[in-house]
């Protein structure tokens, strides 16, 4: 470490002739009077108090400046490797007397002696170094309340080097800049340069660990060759933000300062040359302050930017608590670790835990961060509470409370299931396919759900007094769903009545208000998750579709990480760079404007492609509703078992063959996206699939229900049950035979075909019509989720296996997420909300059959509920019961009122949502226009730079520099904009040039 | 080096534990015992759970998994926290990264010192990260982060073509790549520096909704 601090501050030789050379000392030493002069005049009505506070150091601390500055072997100390670190303490050093300063010279030098083994990355043991650093500043130093503080600030700051590994790249700025409290106002700018989100503050923080990667290595490892140039080019970076202080103490003591500190210090020295740029600065500094939120949250900054209660209470209790705390410090010591921690500690454990998961830091800064806030938590508690055995059972029943819930994550995460398939289909094919397969693990836990719910609710209690079944059962059974079963409790004819009841006392069990309750139920929870989980995804992936445009940039940076096969990178890789040359070929190409004829043709293509589509659609539903009927009528004539899978069969049919017919359209229609297409094909099919079931709905509804039938419910649960397994049945086909004889053809027979890609879309229609069918069957046939569970279970390992020997992965970057979100929106829309009206229709109107079921002998299956109100109330108890049903459900006004109010609060919703996206606009418009005055500035710049050169070419490198930094570049820049990024970057210009 | 000392004594206790006992039953130990003999002590094991996104069988699965890399070098005793690093060639190898073409960048990423050895807090860092539950924000700051080759907070045209070369495997002539990168530059660059700010490519990120499910690393 010794070895690289001399190293560094010697070869900035740059640095070096600027400080041995006396007229410069001078130079600064005046200025730093002048500086502190101009607060004093100025009259800046934001830091009044901290201003003053740095004239009174200054006029302590001219003395002490002077004097080393004069001091002859100033250089050579620089040799001693701990010089950046003196610059730790230069407040108390200021606050002493001049005779002192040369012993706080040397004490410092042996105080970094041992902080030097801390930089080598032990962050646990500041505590040695700090502990002997105290007596020597208590000693030193006569107890002035001001200077203490000063001092303890800067202890922070020590510590907080020590502690942030990451820091030490960058020779201590980081921890210097950071502790510095008391120039709150530079600190405001600072933020000010970073204000759009947490993230780029911390960027455009020092202290942030991650942003000074590069020079890190060599630091921690000593690296003899670590090039001060390196230093150079980052430290602007980090050092953008100006640091008043800084530049007093660090002109005069540290000739290993680097640039942007140098630069700070000249810049007064900018006001000796007659232009008072110090004002426009402040001004300036002082209008972002004001804009800057976090200036004020800070908690250094209330008042007077230096008596800071939350410092000061720390520091008491940073000798009580020792070593915990001193590891904490590197968070109090910086402003965002404050001002997180702040904003921590009055969130509840769940939020805190969260924000802590977010930040973007290292586990071991979490940790610190975490450990910080339980133990100001405790603390807070102890205050308010004063009670401490209270305060202890509080945090140890949230403590329990939080280890009982991720317990109970632990068990939920455990059920999810397949994980490991998933990841290796991820892996193999990428996010897209995968979502189908998460699709199909979504409607799995569905079904399983609403089983249970049916399971416990309607089943099991009718179990308890079912019926000795008489019917033979001869295997057929499983195909046709009739026969045996029709008397189980499969079917919504084999329940009772009556009200079940076991002994004499036992407590009673009204069936018919189980079965419309339990149903009743399941939907409405099936309702409210489709909604949630729609809406997640709308929220995830649809933040603003305004945006979105063909970009090359999303293929860039979305590689999918998922994908881990080596063989699927390469062909992944492949696939992109195809990707990357369409898009390229497009842009370059611009649109290509169609001729009037072109564009009639295309337009004529896709009327005739609707038209022939959606008349398809309709006669394969004229087609069913008269097969149906036929058949109705057949099989009362013919009593054949078998006969009654035909109209499942031939339904089965349409699903598979005529989408197929559909995708064939694309060879006539041409599309200029490829997404229109597959959003069309999934139109014209979603329409296909529901017109089917809508009229094999109304069949239901209007001819099975209102015929003499003896059981129609059941008829229909019988009907739904055969579909439901003819379509999982052809699935199966479609995936052992279909799929495998494509690939047979494909590798053998036709090798210009190749192997398929997986057709998401169609296998994902197919999984949203089954789950139609047992939506609407829920009624007619209870168990009808555990058919479709076991139906989902075996296909997604006939899915998986078919898709592993079958398929390539996707050539196309899907829009795997807005897919997803497509398919759940469809899955609520046309599916679920139909299934909801057929529901309704025919709990409101239909008459249940006389002779079976639950609601035997009612006008219709609402009655049931009337009756129980009635029942209700007769009996004074649940007298709110019936309330509730007269005032809420069953009132017109109610829903009449409702509906208005959720009206408004839709209508006011989508107004602020119109108003957010004028500002989006307008926001956008002001960063473009920002980067236009940056670019301009930026140009303007080297102009003037240019002109310098040549007006002045014998000039040292030196004046180069001063003049580069210090003199038109403030001026401008604190007058045009106060994006501190862009006095980052400028300097960075000038850095490469 | 390591906050609790005791590194070296760390990376000599007994290498025969892997084998004498199986994942299941340590696992069982940790959760039903506490400070006993154990990987974890609930402390820790808590205070990942608050700093990761994982829960603790996650957590365990993971130590394995990294155990398992170096299984001379991890001990199986992490109550003491050694500073063992596994170096990047092992965790460069392992199946999830082993394919992937910014498998380095990753390791240098979520690494201490950039160097690619991690930690065990590394490890569960970039897992976490990539885990399914990370938000958008945390994910897009470390993408960013991963782009950036040369660690200068921004992404320049030089960081987009070594994207790009690593993506295509070097499969786009060399005009085509730095037509690429004018393009990306063109499309997100929004204040027209010549480079991606974190601002810039978190801008991007919202119109590519599919990056949330694409930055993603099962475990």
């Amino acid at each position: 470490m010794a070895a690289y601090y001399r190293n560094n501050s010697y070869s900035n030789d740059e640095d070096y002739p600027d400080y041995s050379r006396p007229q410069d000392h001078n130079k600064e030493y005046l200025k730093i009077q002048n500086y502190l002069d101009i607060p004093g005049s100025q009259n800046n009505p934001d830091y009044p108090s901290s201003r003053s506070n740095a004239h009174s150091v200054g006029s302590r601390t001219n003395p002490g400046f002077s004097g080393s500055l004069t001091e002859p072997d100033y250089p050579g100390s620089t040799g001693t490797p701990d010089y950046p670190h003196i610059r730790n303490n230069p407040y108390s050093e200021d606050s002493r007397t001049s005779p002192d300063y040369h012993r706080s010279l040397s004490e410092p030098d042996y105080n970094e002696f041992q902080n030097n083994p801390r930089h080598l990355g032990s962050p646990r043991k500041p505590e040695s170094p700090r502990s002997q650093r105290n007596p020597d500043f208590a000693d030193s130093r006569i107890s002035e309340n001001y200077a203490n503080t000063r001092r303890k600030l800067d202890h922070f700051g020590t510590l907080e080097e020590a502690d942030y590994p990451g820091a030490k790249g960058n020779t201590n700025h980081p921890g210097q800049r950071a502790n510095f409290n008391h120039p709150g106002s530079r600190r405001g700018l600072g933020y000010a340069g970073s204000r759009v989100s947490p993230y780029t503050d911390f960027l455009g923080q020092p202290d942030y660990p991650g942003a000074e990667n590069q020079p890190n290595p060599c630091h921690s490892f000593g690296e003899p060759d670590y090039p001060g140039s390196v230093d150079h080019q980052n430290s602007p970076n980090f050092w953008g933000e100006p640091d008043y202080p800084d530049s007093k103490d660090g002109q005069g003591y540290s000739p290993s300062e680097i640039r942007n500190t140098t630069r700070w210090g000249n810049g007064p020295s900018g006001i000796l040359g007659g232009e008072n740029e110090e004002y426009p600065e402040s001004i300036e500094m002082t209008s972002v302050k004001m804009a800057n939120p976090y200036g004020h949250a800070l908690p250094g900054a209330p008042g007077n930017g230096y008596v800071n209660p939350a410092f000061m209470g720390e520091n008491g209790s940073l000798g009580a608590n020792g070593n915990l705390l001193s590891s904490e410090c590197d968070w109090h010591g910086s402003p965002q670790g404050q001002k997180l921690i702040e904003s921590l500690i009055p969130m509840t454990s769940r939020d805190r835990v969260k924000t802590i998961r977010n930040q973007p830091r290292t586990m071991e800064e979490k940790r610190k961060l975490r450990n910080i806030i339980d133990k100001e938590k405790s603390k807070q508690s102890h205050h308010t509470l004063r009670l401490n055995c209270c305060a202890h059972c509080l945090s140890s029943i949230s403590l329990g409370c939080r280890r009982s819930k991720n317990s109970l994550s632990e068990l939920l995460s455990s059920i999810s299931l397949w994980q490991k398939t998933l990841k290796v289909i991820g892996g193999k094919f990428g996010t897209s396919v995968l979502c189908y397969f998460n699709f199909l693990r979504w409607l799995l836990k569905f079904n399983i759900f609403s089983f249970i719910l049916n399971l416990s609710f309607i089943t099991v209690p009718q179990l308890t007094v079912a019926e000795r079944n008489t019917l033979p059962f001869t295997g057929l059974e499983f195909l046709t769903g009739a026969g045996y079963f029709k008397k189980t409790v499969m079917y919504y004819g084999f329940y009772t009545n009556s009200t079940i009841r076991h002994g004499s006392s036992g407590a009673s069990y009204n069936m018919q208000l189980a079965y419309i309750f339990t149903i009743g139920a399941c939907l409405i929870v099936c309702f409210f998750s489709l909604l949630y989980s729609m809406a997640k995804y709308f929220r995830n992936n649809f933040i603003n579709p305004h945006l979105y445009s063909r970009g090359i940039a999303k293929l860039i940076f979305c590689w999918d990480f998922t994908v881990t096969h080596d063989k699927a990178v390469k062909l992944k890789q492949k696939n992109l760079s195809r990707e990357i040359r369409e898009n390229l070929s497009e842009i370059l190409q611009e649109n290509v404007k169609f001729t009037f004829r072109q564009q009639l043709a295309r337009f004529s293509a896709h009327v005739a492609a609707w038209l022939v589509s959606t008349g398809v659609a309709v006669a394969c539903c004229v087609a069913v509703y008269y097969l149906a009927e036929h058949n109705s009528k057949f099989l009362h004539t013919h009593k054949d078992p078998g006969a009654v899978l035909l109209l499942p069969f031939v339904v089965s049919c349409i699903n598979l063959a005529v989408p197929r017919f559909y995708s064939m359209f694309g060879l006539v229609e041409r599309y200029e996206m490829p997404r229109h297409e597959v959003y069309t094909l999934l139109i014209r099919n979603i329409f296909l699939k529901i017109s089917i079931i809508g009229i094999l709905c109304y069949y239901w509804l209007n001819i099975v229900a209102l015929s003499d039938e003896e059981c129609w419910e059941t008829f229909i649960g019988q009907e739904i049950y055969r579909l439901l397994l003819m379509d999982f049945v052809f699935s199966l086909a479609d995936s052992f035979l279909g799929e495998f004889l494509r690939r047979i053809i494909g590798t053998r027979f036709i090798k210009s075909l190749g192997l398929q890609e997986f057709d998401i879309a169609r296998n994902v229609l197919e999984l949203i019509y089954a789950q139609t069918l047992v939506w609407i069957g829920i009624f007619f046939c209870p168990l009808l989720p555990l058919i479709q569970m076991i139906a989902l279970f075996i296909m997604f390992y006939v899915k998986n296996i078919s898709l592993m020997m079958n398929f390539q992965p996707p050539s196309k970057a899907w829009r795997a997420s807005q897919m997803m979100t497509l398919f759940i929106f469809l899955l609520f829309f046309p599916s679920f909300t139909g299934v909801l009206c057929t529901l309704a229709i025919t709990i409101w109107r239909l008459k249940p059959s006389g002779t079976c079921g639950p609601f035997r002998g009612l006008p219709s299956f609402i009655q049931s509920i009337y009756l129980w109100i009635d029942t209700l109330r007769e009996r004074s108890g649940y007298m709110w019961v019936v309330w509730i049903y007269q005032n809420l459900i069953g009132s017109v006004h109610f829903f009449f009122i409702l509906t208005l109010i959720v009206l408004i609060i839709t209508y006011l919703y989508w107004q602020i949502t119109e108003g957010r996206k004028v500002m989006i606009r307008l926001l956008h418009e002001q960063i473009i226009n920002e980067g236009k005055d940056k670019m301009f500035l930026i140009e303007k710049l080297t102009k003037l730079q240019e002109m310098e050169k040549r007006a002045n070419p014998s000039a040292l490198i030196l004046e180069r520099r001063e003049t580069e930094q210090h003199g038109p570049l403030h001026l401008m820049e604190g007058s045009a904009t106060s994006d501190l990024r862009l006095r980052r970057s400028v300097q960075e210009d000038y850095l490469k040039a | 080096m390591g906050r609790c000392g005791g590194d070296r004594q760390a990376e000599h206790l007994p290498t025969r534990w892997p084998q004498l006992l199986d994942p299941g039953t340590l696992e069982a130990v940790v959760l039903t015992m506490g400070s006993k003999q154990t990987v974890f002590t609930r402390e820790q094991l808590e205070e990942y759970q608050d700093c990761t996104f994982f829960t603790r069988k996650e957590i365990m699965r993971l130590f394995y998994r990294y155990q398992d890399l170096a299984p001379q070098l991890v001990p199986l005793d992490y109550t003491g926290c050694p500073a063992v690093k596994v170096p990047y060639e092992l965790i460069g190898s392992m199946p999830e990264l082993k394919d992937n073409p910014f498998r380095q960048r990753i390791a240098q990423v979520f690494s201490d010192d950039g160097d690619g050895h991690m930690t065990l807090d590394n490890f569960l860092d970039m897992f976490s990260v990539m885990s399914e539950m990370a938000p958008r924000d945390l994910k897009a700051y470390y993408a960013f982060k991963i782009y950036d080759f040369n660690n200068d907070d921004y992404i320049c045209a030089w960081d987009l073509e070594q994207t790009v070369t690593r993506l295509t495997r070097g499969e786009l002539s060399a005009e085509e790549v730095s037509l690429v990168c004018e393009k990306v530059l063109d499309e997100a660059d929004s204040d027209h520096d010549g480079r991606l700010s974190l601002e810039d490519f978190r801008n991007m990120i919202l119109r590519a909704p599919d990056f949330l499910s694409t930055f993603h690393i099962r475990i």
